[in-house]
Formats: structure tokens, sequence, C-alpha cells
């Protein structure tokens, strides 16, 4: 064994000070991506806190307040947009590291498919898919989308929001909501059931779907056992 | 609403059967990373070993040669199967997606390539000889492999207490000048993180890996100063037995 060899000891010192020296370029320049990712997330985060302040107006539960709350929240896509094509430039100039600072806009990606999923619910009912909330927030997936989970982790947010959406919509009177809500929150956790969720994050939030359904289901059981609901309407 | 409901369950089961497909395959992907991992880590491991297998009176010889061939054949090896798996399993996939699942194979790697290069040679292996090294290890598009900065460096970490205990060793095998060169080196080491600058991929293991670091560092100078101070006082078994003990409660949390 050459352990011995100190005799190019201090000359070895001063290459291996030198080398982790090296380092300091090209993590830097990784510090400095994450900065200005982070700000531009930051300005997202902003953005879809008022569009959350805004869509609170729904719980109002009449027509004209979900109408009009849709409408503000409507206001704020396209900043969001801007935004989001703010950090797709970013990435840009870093191909194949998305996943080297998904950390950093996840949360803020979260809060956008929920936003823009609920909203596209309210309007039409139906659930936005993946990519239509891609093309909703303007991103091309090839180049900078939302992460599946992440899209899917909105999803379980649309849901978590429903019970009191119907319990305020009832209360508004509009007696057909829960039987609308509960088909299409069963619809969903029969969906998710179809994916192999792993012990995280994800399923936790999937874990509460149930929730939601079983409190929908509630107020449907009291609107329906008053007879409040319209005949057209089935369950 | 009711016909337009029902035509939403097949589009909303039609794309959720597709999410899974898609989730299924990120997440075998990330078993198979985290088993190609695994099989380096193990055959890291036992290089590691046969490192300090090595006589450790530094007098070298034919033995001492036929062993170092062989732990480098074996690092060869790893480098030929588990860790072209990995490289194979990234082709054109976010290399981030999945460090943390390849990421504890590839630190045990450096270590022990790390360990024997310091053991042959008495000198740190450098990041680029280190992905040198990796660069026939290729993906089926000829991508070659690449350590990341944050995989070298936290190897390099452990190569510390590595060679803590080869000073350990040594001294008590006789070889007195040993510690003296091995603690310069740890300490250059030592010395070297402090002007890395702190990146998110560190943050979370480096502290108490430098931690680790400067105690394996105290412990070769402690070793170096009984070999100099006390070592004409004692005969060589005594001191051998001294050194063989105090270190040893307090081995690299690793192993």
């Amino acid at each position: 064994m050459m352990a011995d060899s100190g005799r190019d000891g201090a000359s070895n010192e001063e290459d291996i000070l030198t080398l982790f020296e090296g380092f300091r370029g090209e993590l830097e320049a990784s510090n400095a991506v994450r900065e200005e990712i982070k700000a531009v997330s930051q300005s997202m985060d902003a953005e879809t806190r008022k569009m959350q302040a805004a869509l609170m107006g729904i719980h109002a539960g009449t027509d004209e307040a979900v109408a009009s709350a849709v409408a503000k929240v409507r206001e704020h896509l396209e900043p969001l947009r801007t935004l989001n094509a703010q950090l797709a430039a970013i990435m840009k100039q870093h191909p194949g590291q998305y996943y080297r600072y998904h950390d950093i806009w996840r949360h803020v990606h979260t809060s956008c498919a929920f936003l823009v999923a609920f909203v596209h619910w309210l309007e039409h009912g139906t659930l936005l898919t993946h990519a239509q909330v891609e093309s909703e927030l303007q991103l091309r997936h090839e180049e900078f989308g939302i992460d599946l989970e992440d899209y899917l982790v909105g999803v379980c947010s649309v849901s978590n929001e429903m019970p009191r959406y119907v319990v305020n919509r009832v209360t508004a009177g509009d007696y057909d909501c829960p039987a609308k809500v509960a088909s299409f929150l069963s619809d969903l956790y029969a969906a998710f059931r179809l994916l192999n969720l792993r012990n995280d994050f994800l399923r936790k939030r999937f874990d509460g779907l149930k929730y939601d359904l079983k409190r929908v289901e509630e107020v449907l059981y009291d609107v329906k056992i008053r007879g409040l609901q319209s005949r057209s309407q089935p369950g | 609403m009711s016909s337009e409901a029902s035509s939403a369950v097949g589009g909303i089961g039609d794309a959720f059967r597709a999410y899974a497909k898609q989730l299924d395959a990120v997440n075998e992907r990330r078993e198979r990373l985290v088993k190609a991992s695994r099989d380096v880590t193990i055959a890291s491991k036992k290089v590691i070993f046969a490192v300090h297998r090595l006589p450790a009176d530094g007098a070298g010889g034919g033995a001492e040669e036929a062993a170092l061939g062989q732990a480098e054949k074996d690092l060869q090896l790893i480098r030929k199967t588990s860790i072209k798996r990995v490289a194979q399993e990234l082709q054109d996939e976010d290399y981030w997606r999945f460090s943390r699942a390849f990421s504890p194979g590839m630190q045990e790697y450096v270590e022990a390539t790390a360990v024997l290069h310091y053991a042959k040679t008495g000198r740190l292996l450098t990041y680029a000889e280190a992905n040198a090294e990796l660069s026939e290890v290729q993906d089926a598009g000829g991508q070659a492999f690449r350590l990341s900065a944050a995989d070298y460096l936290l190897g390099i970490t452990d190569l510390t207490g590595e060679v803590m205990r080869l000073a350990i060793s040594s001294v008590a095998a006789g070889n007195k000048g040993a510690a003296a060169s091995m603690a310069a080196f740890v300490g250059a080491v030592y010395e070297g993180f402090h002007v890395v600058p702190m990146v998110a991929e560190l943050r979370r293991d480096l502290a108490k890996k430098l931690e680790v670091m400067r105690s394996s560092l105290v412990k070769i100078e402690t070793a170096s100063y009984m070999v100099h101070v006390r070592g004409s006082e004692y005969p060589e078994q005594f001191l051998a037995e001294r050194l063989a003990e105090a270190p040893e409660d307090r081995l690299d949390p690793d192993m």
C-alpha cells in the first residue's frame, strides 16, 4: 500500500483544494437557476392565491355568484399562462432537468391544475384531462408540462371542494346539485381506483376522496327524503 | 345533464387507464433502478472490504498487486453490469426524476473506486477521473453515464471514513508514517468541502456527513499523535492495541 506516499503530500493537498473549487462554477450556476425559477414560482403562487380567493365566491351558492366567481378566476388565467411561459423559457435553457427543479413549482402546478379543472367543472360538469389542463394553460407537454401526479393531486382538491359547494348550493335552492355532484365524485373515485398508487402523498389524497363522496351523499339523502329534487333527476 | 355525465364517465375511465399506465411505467423504472443501485452498493462494499484486507504494513509485494488487480476487475464488472443497467434505464429519461433511486449505489461506487485509487496512489480520485472511468458505460444511444456532482461529493465524504480505518490498521501494523500522511489527506478533503457551495442536492446529507468526516479526521490525528509522542515509549504491540480499541466504537454509520 502506498498510503505513506506523503512525499508529494503538499502538492496533492493543493490539488485537492483546486478540485473542490472546481465545483463552484457548476453548483453556483445550479443555485442561480433555482433562484430564477423561485422568483417566477412565487409570482405564480401569488396569482393562484388570488384565484383561490375569487373562487370562494361560489359558496354564496346562487347561479349569479358562481358565474361571477368563475369570471373573476378566469381573469387571472392569462397572467398565469404568462408566468408558466416564463418557467418554460427558463427550463428550455436546461433541457432534461425538469425534475431537478420540479420541487420548486410542484405546489403551484397542483394549484393550477385544481383551479383550471374546477372552473371547467363548474362551467361544464366534466373533468378536464391532464392534456386539457395543460392546453388550457397553453403548455406544451414535450417542452414544459404539468407532472401527472401534480395534476392528479389537483383533481383531488377539486373533490375536496365539493361537499362545501353542494351544501351551499342546496341552501341557495339548487336541489339537483347533490345528485349531479355525487355522480361525478363516484365516477372520479372509481377512476382513481384504476391507479396503482404507491404509499405516497397522492395515495393519501386519494384516501380522502371517499369522505368527500360520503358527505355529498348525505346531502343528497337529505334532499331526497324531503322530495326536494326535481323529477327529471336520477338517483 | 344525465346523458352528458354518462359520456363523461367513459372519458374519465379511459383517461385514468392511460394515467395508470404512465404511473406504472415510472414506478417500475424506479423499482428497477433501486434494484440496480442496490446491486452496485453490494458489489462496491465488497471492493471496499478487499481494500481493507490489503497488507497494512506498506511493504507492497506480489500478493498486494494481485489483490489490487482483482479489486480493479471487480469495479470494472460493476460498471459493465449494474451501472450499465442504470444507464440503460435512464436512456431518454430525465436523470433527475430518478436520481434518488440510484444515488445510494452511485455514492457507494464512488467510495469504492476512490478508496482503491487512494490505496494505489495515495491521491484523491478526481470527479473528471471518476467520470472518465464511466465513459464506456453507455446506453443504447451511445450516451455515457455521468455521476452527478452531488453523488461524487457524497461518495468522497464516505471515502474519508475508509481512510480513517486504513490509518488505524496501518499504524497498528507498525506503519508509523501512514497516519501523518492520511491525516494530511483527509484534512485537505475536509478543508475542500468548505469551499463547495451548498446546493439542494447536497443539503439533505452533507452536514451530517461532514460531522462524521470531522470525527474521522480527529481519530487519524490522534493516531498520528500517539505514534509521534508515545510511539517510542511503548512496545509496538501495545500501541497497536490502544489504537485498535480507540476508534472502533464509532464506525462509519453507512457500514
